[in-house]
Order: C-alpha cells, then structure tokens, then sequence
C-alpha cells in the first residue's frame, strides 16, 4: 500500500510543491529586495530627518550665543585681572612649598631620633627581658634547693626524733642503774651498822670478864682474838657467798689457844648451769666485775653475769673456728683472751662484744 | 505524520508584500504621510506584524484620544474591514481576486466598526485566540489529550514560533500534535471551508473512507457540496489537487492554529 501510496503520491505531492514554489517566487522572492530597501531608506530619512532637527536646534542655539558674545573688549581686562590674581596665588603656593619642604626636613630628622631612640629602647628591653629570663631560671633553681634542704631537714628532723628516742631509753637504763647502786648502798650501811653493834656487844663483854681472873682474861683475850679472827673468817666467806653465814663461834671456843689459818674447800654448788653444748675447757673471773668468761668446745667463749645466786648470758662472743681452750681477761676487766684449737687467739672487748684482733 | 519538511518550509516561507496607506480623511499634517511597505508571512495575524505601521502613522493623526480604546487602529481593503482572527494568508485567498501585489491597505484609526470586527487591544488576546485554535482542533483530531497533557511552557512555545518567525521553535512542539494516534491517522480533520469573507463550513469529516480507503479532497468537497462538479479549493494561494489525501493536508498544509482554511472557488 505504501508503495503504491507513493506512486500516487508523487504527482499530487509534486503538484502541490511546485504551485508553493511558483507562489513564493511570484509573491515573495521579488517583493522581498525591494520591501526590505524601501524599510532601510525609510528608516534612514527618519533617522536623517531626526537628526536634521537637532542640527537645527543646535544651530539656532549657536546663533543665539554668537549675538550674545559680541561683547569680548570688556571681556580682556577682567581676564587680565584674574590672570594677574593667579600669578600671585602661584608666587604665594611656590613660597609655601619651600615652606613645607622645611617642614619636611625638620620632621625627617625628627623622625630619624625618634628611631634612634625606639632602637635604644628596644635594645634595653632585650636586656631587660634576657636578665628576667637569668633571674627567672635562678629562681627556679633556689626552689629546688629549697625543696631539697626542706627534705634534708625532715630527715633530720625524723633522725632528732629517733636519737631523742634511744636517748630516753638510755635514761631509763640510767635511773634503773641509780636505783640498783641506791639499793647497794644501803645493804653497805645496813652491814656496816651490824659491824658497829658487833663490836660494841664485845666490849661488853670484856669488860665483864676482865675482873674475874688474869687467867680467865688472857683467855677471854685469846678467844677475843679467835672470836674475831673468826668473825673475819665469817666475813670473807660471806663476801664469797653472799648470804651464807658460818657461825664458827662455838669452835673458837672448843680448839682454844691456837690461832686459826683461814682456808676453804667450797663444799656446796651455790649455782649450776649449762654453759655450752658440750664441753667447757676454760673458765676465768673478771678481775673487776662480776662477770665469769667461759671458753666451750662449741667454737664460744661466753660471758657471764653472776649475781645474787642468779646467773645471766651478759654475751657470746663467737669467731673462733674450733673449740675454745682457755680464757683470760686483762688487768682492767676491758679484753677478753680467748686460745682456739684453731692456732689462733682472739681478743674480744667486755663492753661491746667485739672481735679486736686475731693473733694466729 | 508531518515529516514532508520541503513543503513545511515552504508554506512556512511565503509571504507577501503589504502596502499601508492612511485614510486620507484622518490625515492631521499638512501632506500625507508616505506609504508603509511590508513583508508579512502568509501564517501570521495582522497585529501581530503591524506595530511599526502603527508607530509610522500615529504622527500624523489627531493627537487627542489616540490612547483610546475606541481609537483602535485597523484595516480595511476595498471598503471591507479585514478580519485580525483569519490568518493573512486566508484573507490573501478569500480576496484572491481582486488583490494585486503590492496589496493595498488601508489604515484606519477612527471609527472602528464594532458590528464587523473584534476588538484587538494587545497581542494576549491574539495569543488566547490562537491556542483556543489549536485546542479546538486538537479536540477533533485527538479527543484533546495531547494540548491538555501540554505543559504551560509548550503552549507558550508554539505561541512565540509563530510571534518571532520561528520556524524551528514552532514545529519542535507542533509536530507533536500532527501525530496520528492511530493508523487511521487522526479522528476528524479540522478545517474550514470559507465560501465568503464571513461564511464558512465547518464538519465532522474522518480522514478514511467506508472501506478503509483514504479520503482525498475530492471526496471531502463531494460531501460539502454534492450540487456542485466542478469545485476546487484554494489554500495557501494555491490549488492542490482533488487527489491529495486529506490526512496528508492536515499534516501538512495546515496553519498554525491547526486548521486547513480551504477558500471554495466554482
């Protein structure tokens, strides 16, 4: 159909374009310069009539100020006179000039010490502020010394507070000690006042006796004198044992003349104790305290405190590499002497408890 | 579909050449003012292309009342006002006869005849006449569901095509509303069928016969005048064959409001 469309279309089609294009050039394409030319000079006699007018105004404007301006001789003088008035306020601007070309001058050097001065400022608050940074640092660094002396006197105040203690427990071992020496000083009194009733109860009785016979005097006298030489006795070996008290009163009676020599067999253990594991091999007095040094096959020699019937370890005193075989003290009471199975001797001090020396 | 873009062209092309010339009666100058040549396009509408005529003649009127509404300015040939609604070349056609080119217009300022024409203060009112054209043809070929599925902006671009001589503008959206919805081609074929100046036939007539067969124009005139052998048709200043289809000259012979204007001859 399309096809067949077409065939037929073509002439009807063909018909219709070429009347449109017959139409066009008749009616437009002719007419078209010719319009368009005609609206162009049309246009232009506007434009040129516009402008023709404003000439003509201009013109008659021009006109008017030509017949206005007739009048130019009167003109001349007063433009003489301003011209005159301009060179004078020209002669007065140039004197000004110079004027503030002056000024100019003195202010530049104005300004030029007044940057001098800026720069001595500028440079003192350099050193100022470099002293402030010396200062600042030095007092950082005396606020840490101050800290750490802070902290060096808290250590000290803590060592005050320990010494202060130790000092009040030496005083308590003091006042103890007084109160022991009080003690001994009254048991003296007590047996010195004995020994005075002593004494007096004899004389007593030699006077009593006395006047009964020569005989029964010399005696008396005699036994007196055993009585007394016995009482000695009693004395000594109440030194010796402390409380034990022998009453060799009667004897003197019974053996009669014949003077009594004093010796003793200690027949009683006043005190026992185990002084070492093991054997002891050497026992020595202190000549002057009473302290007793033991010397053990335990390698120790021990100090003793012997008093009142009690005994106590005053201290051991160690270092020897075999057993202990003798023990000695100095005259003073101060050294301790000990000879071990080790080929050596040692000395210790009493007070402190320490090896001196090691002779091997 | 519109897509013969030869004849488009040259339908879209022809114009003809307009000589205005005021009524010497209103002459207010001295001398008559010089005659106003023009070139008009054949699919356009007279107010739309006469501003500078108007412009040109306003200096050598009455100056009083010019901005009257009743002072309209408007046209006259041979002593019959030309109506603004019928595209210039449909006038062109109707006064086939006794037109010469340069056509001879007369300007008139006074005495407008309100009992023949419109009144036409501004362009809107041309704008609203043209798309109530298109509308109406729309309706016939398409039920009008292409102009109402329109946005706004379309309507105004078919509007400013045909104001500023747009040939592209205007058929970029035109073309939409030349499509056959169907293969049928479209559902009535709108056009006009002027037999004078002031009368015309307008009906339903489908672009397909009976029989499935494509209508031509000689069978569209058959209908319209079946007194008549011998009647042809004159559009666009010319006379296409009995034998074009009518479908084929909807798409492509119609003005821009859509509508085929056939002026009778016998």
């Amino acid at each position: 159909m399309a096809v067949y469309e077409a065939g037929e279309n073509s002439s009807w089609r063909l018909n219709i374009i070429t009347q449109l294009r017959d139409r066009n050039k008749t009616q437009t394409h002719c007419y078209l310069d010719l319009i368009s030319l005609h609206n162009r000079l049309f246009d232009n006699a506007n434009t040129l009539r516009g402008e023709n007018l404003q000439l003509s105004i201009a013109n008659e404007k021009l006109r008017t100020e030509a017949a206005s301006g007739v009048t130019g001789t009167g003109n001349n003088a007063a433009l003489e006179a301003k011209l005159l008035a301009q060179a004078d306020e020209l002669t007065m601007l140039h004197r000004r000039r110079g004027e503030h070309t002056q000024q100019i001058v003195d202010l530049n050097n104005k300004l030029q010490e007044a940057m001098k001065e800026l720069q001595l400022k500028e440079s003192s608050l350099a050193d100022k502020v470099d002293i402030n940074n010396v200062l600042r640092a030095e007092l950082t660094r005396y606020a840490a010394r101050e800290k750490e002396l802070e902290n060096i006197n808290q250590m000290l105040k803590d060592e005050h507070q320990a010494l202060q203690l130790a000092f009040a427990s030496l005083e308590e071992k003091l006042r103890k000690a007084q109160e022991e020496n009080r003690q001994l000083v009254d048991r003296l009194i007590k047996y010195k006042s004995k020994d005075a009733e002593k004494m007096n109860e004899e004389n007593d009785n030699f006077l009593n006796e006395s006047f009964t016979s020569p005989t029964a005097f010399l005696m008396q006298t005699i036994s007196k004198f055993g009585k007394r030489q016995a009482k000695m006795q009693k004395e000594l070996e109440d030194a010796a044992r402390d409380t034990r008290t022998a009453s060799p009163d009667r004897g003197g009676t019974l053996e009669g003349t014949a003077p009594v020599i004093p010796s003793s067999l200690p027949t009683k253990i006043a005190m026992k104790f185990n002084a070492h594991e093991g054997e002891v091999n050497a026992v020595r007095w202190s000549p002057t305290d009473r302290i007793l040094a033991t010397g053990g096959a335990d390698r120790k020699v021990k100090l003793w405190d012997i008093a009142k019937g009690s005994y106590e370890c005053k201290g051991m005193l160690m270092g020897s590499n075999a057993g202990v075989m003798s023990v000695d003290f100095d005259s003073g009471g101060n050294y301790v002497l000990g000879a071990s199975n080790d080929f050596a001797s040692r000395v210790w001090t009493v007070a402190d408890l320490r090896l001196r020396e090691v002779m091997g | 579909m519109a897509n013969d873009r030869e004849v488009l062209r040259e339908i879209w092309e022809g114009k003809v050449p307009v000589c205005f010339q005021l009524d010497p009666e209103e002459v207010y100058d001295l001398q008559a003012p010089d005659p106003f040549y023009l070139m008009v396009p054949r699919l356009s509408y007279f107010p739309l292309c006469t501003d500078k005529v108007r412009k040109h003649f306003m200096r050598h009127v009455q100056q009083e009342g010019q901005d009257k509404p009743e002072n309209e300015m408007w046209l006259e040939f041979n002593g019959i006002p030309l109506k603004w609604h019928i595209p210039i070349g449909a006038l062109l056609d109707l006064y086939h006869n006794d037109i010469q080119l340069p056509w001879n217009i007369v300007v008139h300022f006074r005495k407008f005849p309100e009992d023949v024409l419109m009144r036409c203060n501004n362009k809107e009112i041309v704008e609203s006449h043209f798309l109530s054209c298109i509308k109406e043809a729309d309706v016939l070929k398409h039920r009008g569901q292409l102009v109402s599925n329109m946005q706004k902006k379309d309507h105004n671009q078919l509007w400013l095509g045909l104001l500023n001589d747009k040939f592209d503008q205007f058929w970029a959206v035109n073309r939409k509303l030349m499509e056959a919805t169907s293969d049928e081609g479209f559902k009535y074929i709108p056009f006009r069928c002027y037999i004078s100046e002031d009368k015309y036939i307008q009906r339903l007539v489908k672009p397909l016969l009976e029989d499935g067969h494509r209508k031509t124009l000689k069978h569209l005139l058959n209908e319209l005048f079946p007194n008549e052998e011998t009647a042809s048709v004159r559009t666009h200043g010319i006379i296409p064959s009995l034998d074009a289809p009518l479908q084929w000259l909807s798409e492509h012979l119609s003005y821009p409001d859509n509508f085929l204007h056939l002026i009778l001859i016998t």
